[in-house]
């Protein structure tokens, strides 16, 4: 069954025709993805409000690609009229990711950058209120990121409770007291031995 | 003379509150100047916890992201995945999520209800509602050994048929509800009390609404029609016949009222589901769990949870493990940016009573 896509590819003609750079592609019914250059993000979300009927943010993500060095921000805004939700997306320089706020645009925008700042350290130029949101007094590389080592840090900072040495690791605890080996069949499920 | 502005901190832990989160009001005598919401109380960095596990491992986590409706969850956890990969889910397996998930919003509406009324003091609602369901939790535990939490949806289909007689199960269940509406009715959405307290109250700005990011039932009792299920028809919502209410004038009360036109629709769906049952396979084998490889892609898919657009999206590398999953609840928007703006000028006493029409939920603004 061939699916009719008129919507979205009149909306993709539209991009298109006004900014040349962007990659533009329509992975299935009612979603058009746009891949932009950073400078380019302001603009594009002005035009797609404001002269396309965008008027919904349904989300905005972060992804952090530690190998190629980079940080991509995905802005997902609707049009309730169409109903076709666009994906935006940006890559930011890993190093020093900055761009400018977008709060003028949609006031819960606010939110979702004092997050992403403090979870991915993006800084938000102009945004004026980037303040702790979930973290506090947060030292040292934003959590979030790829390099932040989990386990190391839960290591350094938390310590068990005096007595309560022994009861962290279940099945080490079970086969010390037991005296017997764990079996091989158990040993396969565990995630640190696909590695 | 002129009233001096005080400071007033509404949780952590507050019985007014849906979960722990600080609402740090300036107030002048009964009026709010300004509210900030502060959070924080139960960050699990679970956003955090499934980059380190395999997709399957990601289940009981994402279900927990909400307590009152962990369904919406996985289904989204599910369906994104399946997006990604291009695997086919059967048509039963269809059939149960739309159960499961409208069953959900049942019991999360049973859940609300009791909270509305618990916080402008009618007590007796809260011991109805939540007595009733248990009823639903019942069916639940017997479907998929959970009462809470179920991790029963997972990518290719659910993980177990529906038990002998479940269907006759459920529909009895459901015509209890459609008879225990009527004493709702009375006690909560025709009381005088609750529509003066309620009228008025808390209101959003019809022309502002979708612009500020507002979805779900707030959004409807604007008078603004969207629903998930109609836009962007997902599982099996495109076949059943419903219809989504909508009020006027966005206080506490259009809301209250679309929830309680959406509870005789979910009801409906219900029955529409056991009767369209199709028989067949409820499973698309996923391979070898522990060394499922997702391909490279990412996909965002939503899905219309009792509170609003809850959407999901993921982002996966080829590996083992996903390289980024984001739940979207609508709390991130209503219980944030939303409360703080409505609560302007509101009296003290509606916080609890504003809050809880916007269905905030702090576990999902934190993840």
């Amino acid at each position: 069954m061939e699916v009719k896509l008129q919507v979205e590819n009149e909306i993709l003609d539209k991009i298109k025709h006004t900014f040349h750079s962007a990659e533009v592609s329509i992975p299935r019914k009612q979603r058009v993805e746009v891949k932009l250059r950073n400078d380019l993000i302001h603009p594009f979300l002005a035009y797609l409000k404001d002269t396309l009927g965008f008027k919904h943010l349904s989300h905005i993500s972060t992804v952090d690609w530690l190998e190629e060095n980079e940080i991509e921000l995905v802005y997902i805004v609707m049009n309730y009229d169409n109903l076709v939700e666009v994906i935006a997306k940006i890559r930011l320089d890993r190093e020093k990711p900055e761009i400018p706020t977008l709060r003028e645009f949609w006031p819960q925008i606010e939110t979702y950058e004092r997050e992403i700042h403090e979870m991915y350290g993006v800084n938000f130029l102009g945004h004026g209120n980037l303040t702790d949101f979930i973290l506090e007094d947060w030292e040292g590389i934003p959590p979030m990121r790829r390099d932040f080592d989990t386990v190391k840090y839960a290591k350094e900072t938390y310590f068990n409770r005096p007595g309560r040495e022994d009861a962290q690791d279940v099945r080490t605890t079970i086969t010390k007291k037991s005296g017997e080996e764990i079996p091989e069949l158990a040993k396969v499920y565990s995630v640190r031995h696909l590695e | 003379m002129r009233e001096k502005e005080t400071t007033i901190y509404l949780g952590p832990q507050h019985p007014g509150i849906t979960g722990n989160m600080m609402v740090k009001l300036k107030v002048t005598g009964d009026t709010i100047v300004s509210a900030e919401t502060h959070v924080g109380y139960l960050h699990r960095a679970f956003e955090k916890l499934m980059e380190a596990r395999t997709w399957l491992q990601c289940f009981p986590i994402v279900c927990r992201i909400c307590v009152p409706e962990p369904d919406p969850n996985e289904e989204n956890l599910s369906r994104v995945i399946e997006e990604i990969e291009g695997r086919e889910v059967p048509e039963r397996a269809k059939y149960i999520r739309v159960l499961v998930l409208e069953l959900s919003r049942l019991a999360t509406y049973l859940l609300w209800m009791g909270g509305q009324s618990g916080s402008m003091g009618l007590y007796t609602m809260p011991q109805w509602t939540v007595g009733d369901r248990d009823y639903i939790l019942d069916l639940f535990e017997q479907l998929t050994g959970g009462r809470v939490y179920h991790m029963y949806i997972w990518p290719g289909g659910v993980r177990r048929d529906l038990p002998e007689g479940f269907g006759d199960k459920v529909l009895k269940v459901m015509d209890y509800l459609e008879k225990r509406l009527k004493d709702y009715d009375d006690l909560l959405f025709n009381n005088a009390l609750f529509y003066k307290r309620a009228k008025g109250v808390g209101v959003i700005d019809k022309a502002k609404a979708q612009e500020w990011g507002v979805v779900g039932a707030p959004l409807r009792g604007c008078g603004i029609k969207h629903d998930v299920r109609i836009d962007e028809p997902y599982e099996v919502y495109d076949k059943l016949n419903f219809i989504v209410p909508t009020y006027e004038g966005g206080d506490v009360w259009a809301r209250a009222m679309v929830r309680r036109q959406e509870f005789e629709q979910s009801i409906s769906i219900v029955r529409q589901v056991i009767e369209n049952m199709p028989g067949g396979d409820f499973y698309n084998k996923i391979p070898n769990p522990l060394n499922w490889r997702v391909p490279p892609g990412d996909a965002y898919v939503k899905t219309e949870s009792a509170r609003g657009e809850f959407g999901y999206y993921a982002v996966s590398d080829g590996s083992l493990k996903p390289r980024r999953v984001h739940a979207r609840g609508p709390a991130y928007v209503h219980g944030v940016s939303l409360l703080e703006r409505i609560l302007q000028g509101a009296n003290i006493a509606d916080v609890s009573f504003i809050m809880n029409s916007l269905g905030t939920c702090p576990p999902e603004i934190e993840r």
